[in-house]
């Protein structure tokens, strides 16, 4: 795990330098394989897209045309909606709601797992009690988990956040903690507690590197799932509430004109599986990397 | 088997008193009051308490947890506010629909999952197994409102096949009520399935590694009586496992599922209780959930329990 370099002199400088965050370096060579580029791309492409939204279409999402619901076309390439609004730059927009979500969300809910799931070291009953409350969690499924936010808080952009947040807590919490107890008894970290070293730094230098690799790829396979819940929330009505224009909510729409417009959900689901295929492919990127050594 | 069950009881009951108590809090934690909101143009003081007093919400929350709760076990399920309707009678008219689309996709994720695993899990040829590998792939990788969406443009609009939108009950008119069906089973059933393929692969491949299938091998056994007789039948309880534990999974697409292809079951009311704030149907739907999902995982473990001894006896975690 952590290899202390026995170099000579001379080579420390170049060492340190390695060593600076070996498991950083190892994160980012996920980004080196041919699936973490493509992955990474793609991404950065929607990423940059959706950022850009307000420079590139400064018309915004809802300037409408002379046409309804007509197919892709040369200024249209995804076609247009009923009131005659390009269906790409909603999907751009929509882009905006559907990242803003997964890239706050998913790291968030995957920092207070890990925390719930340490939560053992202040004391062992909070730790197995907050395990049980994670267990009810997981009693939800996702989407079931989400009716029961939007019920409470009536739909929109933070139900979906919450229920992201909140549904990745379980795995998190239960890697963080498995790592917890197999390293709790250890000799380095029992060795490590004599020698005085205060539980924070235990946590941090010795029980958390290993949980951090699982924990990081499954943050990844979480913001797939992420993609999916909000689409799968908006397609019923219940994620973000038109005219805001999200993936889901336009495949909502799309799908009520399902026989006068088919080309109408065929853009937003393009790019809602570039989307989560972005994610997946590097979350297998992170996997292979993590695997490796 | 008793003694497996028996320490597994408290954190299943604890999950079920967890989920109802859950439930029972969501009309709760809203804003708004439920009393007022019902007293519609007439909002005055005096109307509002004799609705709240009729509902029994001046009560203390303890008194009216139990009540809901007692009430639930001995089969009353509460009134709905909005539509004047019992909530057993809503759920009754729906549940078949649900039953139908539920019962079709599991039987669809048994036949495909295992047909998928064992063809992929027994192939020697690079290319088909490469290929369904892939495949397999794409069908764990797309969700089921994708897969809907998908089955709508292909079968319902370019080839107009089978119908996209409505239900016809099975039990009135089989032909019709499956060509309705068709679809929104299938776009429920090929993830899960593909989920079954995956885990039954694998399994079929580490169990060919075993003795005893070289001991069939020398003997002279045919491959194909190998693959069902030796492995296919050592393989088959992850199979069921996998099954078991995607059911959850299956009734909470079918929640979207219903929606896309507009059938009437539990999923649209429990969608359009959402929208219209009907939290005593709500609520029964959500621990109905998480209910059936608790007991698939209970029976799936005493599946693998009775199948392997370890997890009997094994340590806890």
């Amino acid at each position: 795990m952590t290899d202390v370099p026995l170099t000579a002199p001379g080579a420390a400088a170049t060492a340190t330098r390695r060593r600076l965050n070996p498991t950083l370096s190892r994160y980012l060579s996920a980004f080196r394989t041919p699936r973490g580029v493509i992955g990474l791309s793609i991404l950065g492409i929607m990423v940059l897209a959706a950022l850009l939204a307000p420079v590139l279409f400064p018309g915004g999402y809802d300037q409408q045309g002379s046409n309804a619901l007509t197919g892709p076309s040369a200024q249209h390439i995804f076609g247009v909606d009923e009131f005659g609004r390009d269906i790409f730059i909603r999907s751009v927009y929509g882009l905006r709601v559907d990242l803003s979500l997964i890239l706050t969300a998913v790291p968030l809910s995957m920092a207070v797992g890990t925390l719930i799931g340490l939560a053992g070291a202040i004391s062992e009953w909070l730790g197995a009690g907050l395990q049980r409350v994670l267990d009810v969690v997981i009693g939800f499924p996702g989407l079931i988990l989400g009716i029961c936010l939007v019920a409470i808080l009536g739909p929109g952009w933070f139900p979906l956040f919450l229920t992201i947040l909140i549904g990745g807590l379980p795995t998190a919490g239960r890697l963080a903690r498995g790592a917890w107890l197999t390293q709790q008894g250890r000799e380095y970290v029992l060795a490590a507690r004599v020698l005085g070293v205060p539980p924070r730094k235990l946590l941090v230098r010795h029980v958390l590197p290993n949980a951090m690799d699982a924990i990081v790829v499954n943050g990844a396979v979480w913001m797939v799932i992420g993609v999916y819940i909000e689409a799968g929330l908006s397609i019923v009505g219940l994620g973000v509430q038109p005219p805001t224009p999200s993936i889901g909510v336009l495949l909502n729409n799309g799908l009520r004109f399902v026989t006068q417009a088919p080309t109408y959900i065929i853009g937003p689901g393009v790019v809602l599986l570039l989307l989560s295929v972005g994610f997946s492919l590097i979350s297998d990127a992170l996997n292979e990397a993590v695997n490796r050594r | 088997m008793i003694r497996f069950m028996a320490r597994k009881a408290p954190s299943v009951l604890f999950v079920l008193l967890a989920s109802s108590v859950v439930a029972f809090a969501l009309p709760r934690l809203a804003p708004g009051d439920v009393a007022v909101s019902l007293a519609g143009t007439d909002p005055s003081a005096a109307n509002v308490a004799a609705i709240r007093k009729e509902l029994g919400l001046d009560r203390s929350p303890v008194v009216q947890y139990w009540d809901w709760i007692s009430g639930l076990l001995h089969g009353d399920l509460g009134q709905s506010y909005r539509l004047h309707r019992s909530v057993t009678s809503l759920i009754g008219d729906r549940l078949g629909s649900t039953v139908e689309l539920a019962v079709f996709a599991t039987l669809l994720v048994l036949v495909m999952g295992t047909a998928l695993g064992v063809l992929a899990g027994s192939t020697k040829r690079r290319w088909t197994r490469a290929t369904l590998d892939l495949g397999n792939s794409l069908l764990v990788a797309t969700p089921a409102f994708l897969t809907a969406l998908a089955l709508i443009l292909i079968f319902g609009v370019y080839h107009r096949w089978l119908p996209v939108s409505g239900e016809v009950s099975l039990l009135e008119n089989p032909s019709i009520g499956i060509q309705y069906l068709i679809l929104p089973a299938f776009a429920l059933a090929l993830s899960p399935s593909g989920i079954v393929a995956r885990l039954l692969q694998t399994e079929m491949t580490k169990v060919r590694n075993e003795d005893y299938v070289d001991l069939a091998l020398a003997k002279g056994t045919s491959s194909r009586q190998i693959t069902l007789r030796h492995v296919l039948r050592n393989s088959f309880g992850t199979a069921v496992v996998a099954i078991g534990l995607e059911i959850g999974t299956l009734l909470a697409g079918a929640v979207i599922t219903e929606s896309i292809f507009n059938r009437n079951g539990l999923g649209q009311l429990a969608v359009s209780s959402v929208q219209s704030r009907d939290f005593t149907v709500l609520q029964v739907l959500i621990l109905g959930v998480v209910f059936v999902a608790v007991i698939c995982q209970i029976v799936t473990e005493m599946v693998l329990a009775t199948l392997d001894p370890r997890i009997r006896l094994g340590a806890q975690t």
